[in-house]
């Protein structure tokens, strides 16, 4: 018989009962005696006196409700914020295939080919469509095995057909994170330069938790608002090196900083739609349905719209089926796809702007998987922005978690 | 049931009721509405009902330890009502069809 933190041997309850002890306050005496008599008999952890005197009152279980709903609700919180860690870790580790993949074929042929007519900008945006077409596709791929796994198949119907009370939300969530954020991105790379895409995308989580507080009421503490903005000054510190330099090389087009604007944009309105979408369906089967309509807006909008306007889109896809490339954008699907499922987890348990802002921490991910894979030496810039991003991460991890029982108001 | 809906409608469909219930009771149901019989299936649904709560859309009112093993031995059942919001994003979702 072992002596557990929350229960007692059934014995001594049997024992206690057989000699009908009278287990009130007036004999405290005896209620002492039994329970260093139950510490000699028991092993392992002992339960204190007065939670023993609370055993006996509830015949035999130590049932302190608050302590383990404190505790419940702690895990909760937890697997909240350990989701979003890793949503900032897969989506810096997707920077390695998402960066190696301009270099292969057919993409780095492409961008040559497009710049020579329609100049580097143009050729970037084009081909980077095409890119991101490759990659909305290969997370489909990884997301439906996700699903088959956790045997969502059947949800994941059911969630799509009911298209106005919750799959629009997803659908909608495609065009602000996929063509507007993304592409966005990819703008503000081509026009500016790649630090600023980056900064400008870090300041996702300032727009998607004020959109999910004034939007829907998500309850956001101070506590949390310090650590966002400590870890979006860590993102900035990171890459703000990289923007002086991009931006005092000269002429700046002003479609760099509509790109940068639509980056930050997109992905804190994503957050926020996701968010609403998500309080009525389940992440895994609402995110594939995000995905289903990016693809749809790339393959049957995008992409035939450009070929229409006369880009070699086609005939560069169809390049696609080499080993080493289909390999990278294997591995670019799995990365990306993982960072949203862990993404999209996290937001009904610590709310749409704690889950971005933790995600926030991929800027910091990305800089350390790029050194550790390609070697690039970190500025001091860089760890100081590092330093930022782990001080924001703890001040959230340390919030009192018993004001997140719920995200909102009733 | 004609066509199933998502889980999570089903769910808020249940507490539409207005009355009081505990998660045993609704991931039972769920479980053999949706023919969820597995552990897993089970963990799945009580999850749902945990991401309801925490969006707002239930409130938990009680807690008990489970003794009898009727859920899960030694864990924390919940007992659920539907919140004002809860009853609007419900309504929004679940009342096509009633």
């Amino acid at each position: 018989m072992i002596f557990g933190t929350h229960f007692l041997p059934q014995f001594i309850v049997q024992f206690l009962r057989i000699l009908d002890v009278d287990i009130s306050k007036k004999y405290l005496a005896d209620i002492r005696r039994l329970h260093l008599l139950a510490v000699e008999l028991g092993l392992g952890d002992p339960p204190s006196l007065r939670e023993f005197h609370s055993i006996l009152k509830n015949g035999g279980t130590f049932v302190d409700l608050k302590t383990l709903k404190k505790q419940e609700n702690k895990r909760k919180i937890s697997k909240g914020y350990m989701w979003a860690l890793f949503c900032a870790v897969f989506w810096g580790l997707w920077y390695l295939p998402g960066t190696v993949v301009w270099v292969l074929n057919p993409f780095d042929e492409m961008y040559a080919a497009i710049a020579k007519a329609s100049g580097d900008g143009m050729s970037l945006v084009v081909t980077a469509v095409l890119i991101t077409a490759f990659n909305a596709l290969t997370v489909m791929l990884a997301l439906m095995v996700w699903n088959g796994v956790l045997g969502k198949y059947g949800e994941l119907g059911r969630t799509l057909r009911e298209f106005h009370p919750c799959s629009k939300w997803f659908f909608l969530a495609s065009i602000f994170g996929g063509p507007i954020a993304i592409l966005g991105s990819f703008i503000a790379m081509g026009f500016i330069g790649g630090a600023f895409a980056a900064v400008a995308g870090l300041l996702y989580p300032v727009i998607g938790s004020i959109l999910a507080y004034y939007w829907y009421g998500e309850k956001i503490s101070k506590r949390a608002i310090i650590g966002i903005g400590i870890i979006v000054l860590g993102g900035i510190s990171i890459y703000g090196g990289g923007v002086l330099t991009e931006l005092s090389s000269g002429n700046i087009p002003w479609i760099g900083y509509l790109g940068g604007l639509m980056a930050a944009a997109g992905w804190g309105i994503e957050g926020a739609i996701a968010g609403k979408g998500l309080d009525i369906a389940e992440p895994d089967a609402g995110l594939t349905l995000r995905f289903l309509g990016e693809n749809i807006i790339w393959w049957v909008i995008i992409v035939p719209i450009l070929a229409i306007l006369g880009f070699p889109m086609y005939s560069f896809a169809f390049q696609v089926f080499e080993p080493l490339t289909l390999l990278v954008l294997v591995f670019a699907g799995i990365t990306f796809g993982f960072c949203y499922v862990t993404w999209y987890k996290s937001f009904p348990l610590i709310g749409v702007g704690r889950g971005q802002g933790i995600g926030n921490l991929y800027g910091f991910c990305a800089v350390i998987f790029i050194f550790l894979f390609f070697g690039d030496m970190p500025e001091w810039t860089i760890i100081l922005g590092g330093l930022l991003c782990i001080i924001g991460s703890f001040i959230m991890f340390t919030e009192d978690t018993s004001a997140l029982e719920t995200l909102r108001g009733e | 049931m004609s066509q199933r809906r998502p889980i999570k409608f089903r769910i808020l469909e249940l507490f539409l009721d207005g009355k009081e219930h505990w998660n045993y009771e609704i991931v039972s149901k769920i479980q053999e509405e949706y023919d969820m019989k597995s552990d897993y299936g089970r963990d799945s649904i009580n999850f749902d009902i945990i991401e309801l709560a925490s969006g707002g859309m239930l409130k938990d009112l009680e807690q008990k330890v489970d003794e009898s093993g009727i859920y899960k031995k030694g864990f924390l059942l919940h007992r659920y009502r539907i919140t004002d919001f809860g009853i609007t994003r419900a309504s929004d979702a679940c009342l096509r069809g009633l």
